[in-house]
């Protein structure tokens, strides 16, 4: 069990990066300037630090 | 003075003060092969993260980036993800890699594989393939090198002499200084590379149009969808996309000089933490993207790999010579130091594993430059079709490397025949269909990657390694 939310934890930034095109494949709306989907990579890549460290509480310690 | 002496001068004091400072960094440091290949297992998370970011943000972050941005667009978004992916998978298995490293002594990727497979063979034959995949690997870096001196010296310098001088002293420099060398060099280039993207990144746009904002305003109506991908497959569309951030960050850490940077953690702590907190080195990666952006505009016209060239030319153009040599001499340091780590990795390799004597690790990193340059001299291409060779050929061992942590029943023989299965299909889309989109706009690495998996679950399923204990011990 905690090995499975460990991984389903980690797992959401890269599937959100992987298919951003398919949530966020625009210009517009510009956020601060910047293109949407430049913005939806950014604040993904931002989020990986605390989803992994989330993650990495569920992890089984040896 | 002229321009010219100005830039080169000051990336020359740079580069050289960079070498003095490392070499003085690790002047009580005894030269054995432990120390020399993986630093005696001994960084902590910080100088860990240093060495990391030293050898993975090489001149194609920098150069090519921009590049990708200034010539295609959209399609440059896929740098700034594939990275992140590429650390979440590697914070499942390196950690575990390291741990089996630090108990069983090894250094590089193929004795890593000779461990988990029992096969000599196997070894060797990874070790010769990692080994020729580095060459031309460097001669990207060397390439990305003579960009820089090229427009640093404001195209008065033959710039083959200048590169071939540089590339020999950091050979030279990593023949003396080992790994923890590069990682205290890397110390002056993160430093350096960082202030010279913010300049880009954040400085260009708000100079020439007042905010990013208004740039990416403009890159819109000079060219209209240039900020998001095109759908479905066509070239540089969302499949590619979405294929090509996928191969690449499974095939992430497979490089030759990787393993030897995970070996030298002090800890599996070290290494986990490194992949907790990498994804935040990313955001460089946006300013290069910007700086990219902004030269799109600025300078416009520039055709295929002049692409790379963009925003230094941009500043080559408005600013004086003295930020042109600050922002060179961080593009320099982001070509040798990861040439450095690639030529400690391809010397490691052939003499740890091909040669069969540590010993001659040294002397080898002397013969692997030699032989570099020469490619080099001969060999001229585009730094992203060049990466992507690369990528796709090194992508091929992930299943192998990354299985023999999770499954004991995989045999060396399923892990060698989709390796070769991997590299023939990769062969052939690249070198005898010299395209970069598969069918269905697919990345031509993926397909490859999928036999290469297909063979290895297939021989795997059919004739299963036996004795299992053994694999894991």
């Amino acid at each position: 069990m905690n090995s499975l939310a460990r991984v389903v934890l980690a797992a959401i930034p890269p599937v959100m990066l992987v298919l951003a095109p398919f949530f966020a494949n625009r210009d517009e709306p510009r956020v601060a300037g910047l293109p949407f989907m430049l913005v939806w990579i950014l604040v993904w890549v931002l989020l990986t630090p605390p989803f992994l460290l989330a993650a990495d509480r569920f992890r089984v310690r040896s | 003075m002229s321009p010219a002496i100005q830039a080169i001068l000051i990336i020359a004091a740079i580069v050289l003060g960079t070498i003095a400072f490392a070499l003085y960094s690790v002047r009580h440091f005894k030269m054995e092969p432990q120390e020399f290949i993986v630093g005696g297992r001994s960084f902590g998370s910080v100088l860990l993260w240093i060495l990391l970011a030293g050898e993975i943000y090489t001149s194609f972050t920098f150069l090519g980036a921009a590049g990708y941005a200034y010539q295609r667009g959209a399609p440059s978004y896929y740098i700034l993800a594939y990275g992140t992916v590429g650390y979440v998978i590697a914070y499942f298995y390196l950690p575990r890699v390291w741990k089996i490293g630090k108990e069983r002594g090894l250094m590089t990727w193929p004795d890593f594989l000779i461990d988990r497979y029992g096969s000599k063979t196997l070894g060797i034959g990874v070790a010769l393939l990692q080994f020729f995949l580095a060459v031309p690997y460097i001669t990207l870096q060397l390439s990305g090198l003579r960009t820089i001196l090229s427009i640093a010296g404001y195209n008065m310098l033959n710039t083959t002499v200048e590169v071939s001088i540089a590339f020999l002293l950091i050979a030279l420099f990593v023949f003396t200084a080992g790994i923890r060398g590069t990682a205290w060099a890397s110390v002056v280039k993160d430093t350096l590379v960082l202030g010279a993207v913010l300049f880009a990144g954040v400085y260009l746009p708000l100079h020439f149009f007042g905010s990013s904002g208004a740039m990416f305003a403009r890159v819109a109506q000079v060219h209209p969808h240039w900020l998001w991908l095109h759908p479905g497959d066509a070239p540089f569309g969302v499949n590619w996309y979405v294929t090509t951030v996928t191969l690449t960050a499974i095939g992430f850490f497979m490089g030759p000089a990787n393993a030897q940077a995970v070996f030298s953690a002090k800890s599996e702590d070290a290494v986990r933490r490194n992949m907790i907190y990498m994804p935040l080195y990313q955001i460089v990666v946006i300013f290069v993207l910007l700086a990219g952006f902004t030269a799109l505009i600025v300078t416009p016209g520039l055709k295929g790999s002049q692409g790379d060239q963009s925003f230094l030319l941009l500043l080559q153009k408005y600013f004086p010579p003295f930020v042109v040599g600050l922002v060179g001499a961080a593009g320099c340091l982001a070509g040798l130091l990861p040439a450095s780590a690639l030529l400690m990795g391809a010397a490691s390799i052939f003499s740890r594993n091909v040669a069969g004597n540590t010993r001659f690790v040294r002397p080898m990193v002397l013969v692997c430059a030699v032989l570099a340059l020469i490619l080099w001299l001969f060999l001229s291409s585009n730094l992203v079709d060049l990466l992507l060779f690369y990528y796709n050929g090194i992508t091929q061992l992930a299943p192998g490397m990354i299985l023999a942590v999770y499954w004991r029943r995989v045999s060396a023989w399923a892990v060698g025949a989709g390796i070769v299965t991997g590299e023939l299909i990769a062969l052939y889309f690249l070198e005898f269909l010299k395209s970069t989109s598969g069918p269905y706009g697919i990345n031509p690495g993926l397909i490859a990657l999928a036999a290469n998996v297909a063979v290895l679950l297939l021989i795997t399923w059919v004739a299963p390694r036996r004795q299992p204990e053994a694999a894991l011990t």
